[in-house]
């Protein structure tokens, strides 16, 4: 029983580190324009698909793969800044609107190039790492150290670069970073195109430990939400700890209770967290 | 306008003797559905100021216990809407008190009940003694209609038509009698600046509370209608995208105005029929269009009717 749990547990640190790249995303997109990006799940199964097809199609590395599939993601996430969300700057309900249209134009397009058939990408990392009774495959493990090192690299660079504090400067006053030489605009564009490069990651990263279709991303994007707003938004560690709560908490819920309802048991705790803490749990606004 | 919607209500029941196809017939009788759902989604959301996400949960819930209350304990159709529209009332009576109550705004009112609304649904995917799951329930049953010559089953089109255009109808009334009473001026009060209400006397809570009841009740009525005419109820009446999709006839209609989501409602349900296409790049299409409304045309159809008259 122990085992189990502690497994389930780590399990539920993997995916929810996975949740957390994305809700990293959700989390500075939010803060800097104001709006939730839904489409950045549209944006991981863009990544997902693009690493399948550089790296099974193509012949790739993996690695290789997933780096073109960063900047593959990237540019159409630079597009659909230019293109679609500079006009949504501050609207909640306009942003929000325009990026489930993206999910709908996104998810068309690749079910009409590759139809529905789930595709799996050949083994990238086989083999698992046994310890103490606990197995957990070498691939998730690696795949769960990415995503850390890349939310700490966030961190870093959010903390301690110009255009970090830049970013920080923006999300407390937005008149004074601008009076203060920040060009907004583009601060605004390099956010918005770096949660979506961070959607790709996490594309092209899930696609190596589990099989991939045009809609995985709908449902990762809720749990993205979720962990952000859990967190509090605005927060960069927050929003890893939100991830991780979530994934901890449905997989040790569904150890005990049905696991049908798996999706229930964070949705439980967000409401739980929400009613006595409305700014998250490591957000300080009310 | 009123005589523009009076016009507009007489052509659609003198429409059916020109409509010889039944798909068409179809598709409007769609169109009044998702009419009722979208004008009774925009007493919360543009007369309110509160982004609902649990239409679509109030809308399938009922629709399950209608479909349930038939088909199992054979029940009659009208009798069977009661108990559907009073547990979405009690339903919508606990989500908005533990919503109001700690003051959720905006986006996180829309998270909460989404999250309440994702919870119902899994309820109905998973508890499959009573709603068989994922297959969902399949509804034969006709509602009948009393007439002096005894009742007569709604089976035919034409039939279906008049019923869901009298449902649009109700649900409209409804809707413009709260907002042109005492009631519909509290709302607009809270949407405008719920905080300056409270300072003016308006019991804040209990307005809000009031609106995402009423709305969320019309939308149950509206749910069993639904399961009724597509002869099946599943799980994806709950869903997160239909409840989007609404959001979407609003605002293509126009917010601020009951009859904007009429039109709103009714072009988005025929617009895919209209244009052959395959079924992904009708989706693909569907998308574009939302997008081009939002960034193209903020005030929906109805803004751009009304500002060309202004212009004239």
């Amino acid at each position: 029983m122990t085992q189990l749990v502690i497994g389930q547990l780590l399990n539920g640190v993997i995916v929810g580190s996975l949740y957390g790249i994305i809700a990293l995303g959700v989390t500075l997109t939010f803060g800097l324009t104001g709006i939730v990006n839904f489409a950045l799940g549209a944006f991981m199964m863009l990544g997902a698909y693009a690493t399948w097809y550089l790296y099974d199609v193509t012949g790739l590395p993996y690695p290789a793969a997933v780096i073109g599939a960063v900047i593959i993601v990237s540019i159409i996430g630079y597009i659909s800044d230019l293109a679609l969300f500079q006009f949504t700057r501050g609207n909640l309900v306009n942003g929000l609107l325009v990026s489930i249209g993206m999910i709908s134009v996104f998810e068309a397009l690749v079910l009409a190039a590759f139809t529905t058939t789930p595709k799996d990408l050949t083994y990238v990392l086989p083999g698992a790492i046994h310890l103490a009774g606990i197995v957990l495959p070498k691939i998730k493990v690696a795949v769960c150290l990415v995503f850390l090192a890349v939310i700490f690299g966030t961190y870093l660079a959010l903390t301690r670069t110009w255009l970090g504090r830049a970013a920080f400067a923006y999300a407390q006053n937005p008149e004074a970073a601008a009076l203060m030489g920040i060009r907004t605009g583009r601060l605004q564009t390099i956010v918005v195109v770096y949660s979506t490069a961070l959607a790709g990651l996490g594309g092209g990263l899930y696609a190596s430990m589990y099989s991939i279709e045009p809609t995985i991303g709908s449902a990762y994007i809720l749990k993205a939400v979720e962990a952000a707003i859990l967190a509090g938004v605005g927060s960069v560690i927050g929003a890893l700890g939100g991830g991780i709560i979530l994934g901890v908490s449905e997989n040790i819920g569904s150890v005990f209770f049905p696991s049908a309802f798996r999706d229930a048991y964070g949705l439980v705790f967000l409401i739980a967290i929400l009613l006595v803490r409305p700014g998250g749990l490591f957000g300080d606004r009310p | 306008m009123r005589y523009t919607i009076l016009i507009g209500l007489l052509l659609a029941l003198a429409a059916p003797a020109a409509i010889t196809s039944d798909s068409v017939l179809s598709i409007a009788i769609y169109g009044f559905m998702a009419a009722s759902l979208a004008v009774s989604f925009n007493l919360i959301f543009g007369f309110t100021g509160q982004l609902s996400m649990f239409h679509a949960a109030s809308f399938g819930v009922s629709a399950y216990i209608v479909a349930i209350l038939v088909t199992t304990f054979k029940w009659n159709f009208w009798l069977a809407i009661v108990p559907a529209v009073v547990v979405v009332m009690i339903l919508s009576l606990i989500v908005g008190t533990i919503c109001f109550r700690f003051k959720l705004k905006e986006f996180y009112f829309a998270v909460v009940t989404m999250a309440f609304s994702e919870m119902l649904r899994l309820i109905t995917l998973n508890w499959n003694s009573v709603t068989n799951g994922s297959l969902g329930i399949t509804v034969v049953d006709k509602p009948s209609i009393w007439t002096p010559s005894g009742s007569i089953a709604v089976s035919s089109g034409i039939a279906w038509y008049y019923l869901t255009l009298a449902l649009l109808v109700v649900v409209y009334i409804v809707c413009h009698r709260i907002l042109a009473s005492w009631i519909g001026r509290c709302l607009a009060a809270i949407r405008l600046n719920d905080q300056l209400g409270e300072t003016l006397g308006i019991d804040v809570f209990k307005y809000k509370l009031l609106s995402f009841a009423a709305g969320s009740m019309l939308a149950g009525l509206v749910g069993a209608f639904y399961g009724f005419y597509s002869g099946f109820v599943e799980p994806h009446y709950l869903s997160i995208t239909l409840g989007l999709d609404i959001v979407a006839m609003v605002l293509l209609g126009g917010v601020n105005s009951l009859i904007g989501p009429v039109i709103g409602a009714l072009v988005l349900t025929a617009l895919p029929h209209l244009i052959e296409l395959s079924a992904e790049l009708r989706i693909a299409l569907y998308g574009a269009i939302l997008i081009f409304v939002i960034l193209v045309m903020p005030k929906g159809i109805i803004g751009l009717i009304t500002s060309r008259k202004h212009a004239a």
